[in-house]
């Protein structure tokens, strides 16, 4: 790339005629950055949008080259130049991500870059239109966000046998939530009348003391109904911390895999079994 | 006259007492009066107390139950407490309450299960 | 809510069976209200014991409820009001287990965690008065 500073080329400007109401177009329109870059990709026009979005007015802009309008992360990955090589191959590359303004604030583009060739088909340059797209990122950010809350606030307890219901946490515990996760299990466990609750925590990343109290007093809770708890997915992490932070697990009934737990559940139901046909 | 809305049924040697949706402290004193009467007087071996109906248990109500299971444990007898609600249950852990060392069990069937077989039961609250 | 329902009331505790009887007054207010089952349960029991307090230790006296909003949240905020002996050490009553009569001292800090707000003003000799407040869980 570097060795093509020295080619002398045409700017892409003259390659694209002289049109001048197309020029004027280009310039003029606000809500889109339309810039052209020559083979190395080094800034050769600039409009009125491409100052708007990325900060930078023609006089400070016009020869630097265009990875300055990158975060370090992609420049790191070499993407100015795989975006002029792909569009060099293909004849156009569409890409969205961040980029950085002059003010160094971030802001999500869509990024259109396309070859341009003259009539003999030699490449003379690259356009590139960005469009700031920031608010509908946010926008997107905004309804993950949401709905992976959403997810959390409705941790399922499914009916996974007659008799089990199994409840996998995921994601960190607050007061709330673990108060609203109880309040719904206990529910759970009296409509489908299951004597075996698995609750598996292999999903919780961390746990403090507070949420292990929570913990605690469901399985207590669950008890009163005339139900068992067994505790599944308890990863090596969370075992230290329960026993640092000097947690009763006693009397819990605990297992490394929810399969494990499975089949102390099944032993549960099996014993129950066996004892009301011995009471015959 | 608050003892009328307690009702003690024998089956076999256990007896199956149902207690009132929202008994006052003075029909709460007077069912552990009635169960001790009624267990010395059958010789029962076991007792259900099906609470599927108590909408409120404080803790004078936790008392009276916990002491109740324990002076018919000293009778030779043990207690099942079944179908506690959901809403119960979460109230009473949060208030910091415990039942003693009774049983515990889904509801009356599975109570009377529970009695009827395992030598000695595993699930002590 | 409806724009009919009363936003406050009051009931007076002087026997046992007002226990019962404010513990009806509580559980409808609460539903009235809106709150979920289990949170009426949470209400319903820590009213049950804050009158049972009045009724054990002061022999009578009364209980306000009423119906609160911050704005963004409704609430419902009961005072337990008495004429009764005081409390002279209130962060001892605090203490889970501890308790003057032959109760389980569960009765002030479990209606502490039961609720989300509970203050307690009292005087030796003059009376008490303890207020508690829920919040709706939105
Ligand atoms: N209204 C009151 N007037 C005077 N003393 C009270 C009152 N309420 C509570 N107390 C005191 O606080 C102690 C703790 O109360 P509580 O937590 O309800 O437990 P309990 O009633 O089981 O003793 C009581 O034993 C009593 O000494
Ligand atoms: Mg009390």
């Amino acid at each position: 790339m570097k060795e093509e500073m020295n080619t002398p080329s045409k700017s892409p400007a003259t390659v694209l005629g002289s049109e001048d109401s197309f020029r004027l177009l280009v310039e003029s329109a606000k809500d889109y950055a339309i810039i052209m870059l020559d083979l190395s990709g080094h800034v050769a026009s600039w409009n009125a949008g491409a100052e708007r979005i990325k900060g930078y007015r023609a006089e400070e802009i016009i020869g630097k080259h265009f990875s300055c309008f990158y975060p370090a992360e992609a420049l790191q990955r070499g993407l100015p130049e795989q975006e002029l090589k792909a569009a060099a191959k293909d004849g156009r590359f569409e890409d969205e991500g961040w980029r950085v303004r002059k003010d160094g604030q971030q802001f999500w583009a869509n990024v259109i870059v396309s070859a341009l060739r003259d009539k003999d088909g030699t490449l003379r340059g690259f356009s590139k239109v960005t469009r700031d797209l920031t608010e509908r990122k946010q926008a997107e950010v905004q309804i993950q966000q949401q709905s992976k809350e959403i997810m959390e606030l409705s941790t399922p307890v499914m009916q996974v046998w007659q008799g089990v219901v199994v409840a996998p946490l995921i994601g960190s515990l607050d007061s709330n939530r673990t108060q609203q996760f109880m309040e719904r299990l206990l529910g759970r466990i009296v409509e489908t009348n299951s004597p075996v609750a698995l609750v598996d925590i292999m999903g919780v990343p961390t746990i403090d003391t507070q949420t292990a109290q929570h913990l605690v007093e469901t399985i207590s809770a669950v008890r009163l109904l005339g139900a068992q708890v067994v505790l599944t997915g308890v990863r090596p992490a969370i075992a230290q911390t329960l026993v640092h932070l000097g947690i009763d697990l006693s009397g819990i009934m605990t297992r490394a895999s929810l399969s494990a737990g499975l089949q102390v559940a099944f032993d549960i139901l099996k014993l129950q079994v066996v004892s009301k046909d011995s009471s015959h | 006259m608050a003892s009328e809305s307690i009702s003690v049924i024998k089956l076999r040697d256990l007896l199956l007492v149902t207690v009132p949706p929202d008994p006052d402290d003075e029909t709460v004193s007077a069912l552990q009066e009635q169960v001790l009467r009624a267990m010395a007087q059958h010789e029962a071996k076991g007792l259900v107390l099906d609470i599927s109906t108590v909408q409120t248990l404080d803790s004078f109500f936790a008392r009276t139950v916990a002491e109740t299971v324990q002076m018919v444990g000293l009778m030779g007898g043990r207690t099942v407490l079944a179908g506690m609600r959901a809403s119960v249950a979460v109230t009473s852990t949060q208030l910091g309450l415990t039942v003693g060392n009774s049983l515990t069990a889904l509801n009356v069937d599975r109570a009377l299960d529970l009695l009827n077989a395992a030598p000695s039961g595993s699930r002590r609250v | 809510m409806n724009e009919n329902e009363p936003h406050q009331g009051e009931f007076r505790i002087t026997s046992e069976n007002d226990i019962v009887m404010a513990r009806k007054v509580v559980r409808d207010a609460a539903t009235t209200l809106g709150f979920g089952l289990t949170d009426v349960t949470r209400i319903v029991t820590a009213a049950s014991e804050l009158t049972r307090n009045i009724y054990h230790y002061a022999k009578s006296g009364v209980m306000h409820w009423r119906v609160l909003n911050s704005g963004t949240e409704n609430g419902l905020e009961l005072t337990f009001e008495d004429q009764g002996p005081g409390i002279p050490d209130i962060e001892k009553a605090m203490e889970p287990g501890f308790s003057t009569g032959k109760g389980l001292g569960m009765g002030l800090p479990g209606s502490k965690r039961l609720m989300d707000e509970l203050t307690i003003e009292s005087t030796v000799g003059k009376g008490t008065t303890v207020v508690v407040r829920k919040w709706m869980r939105k």
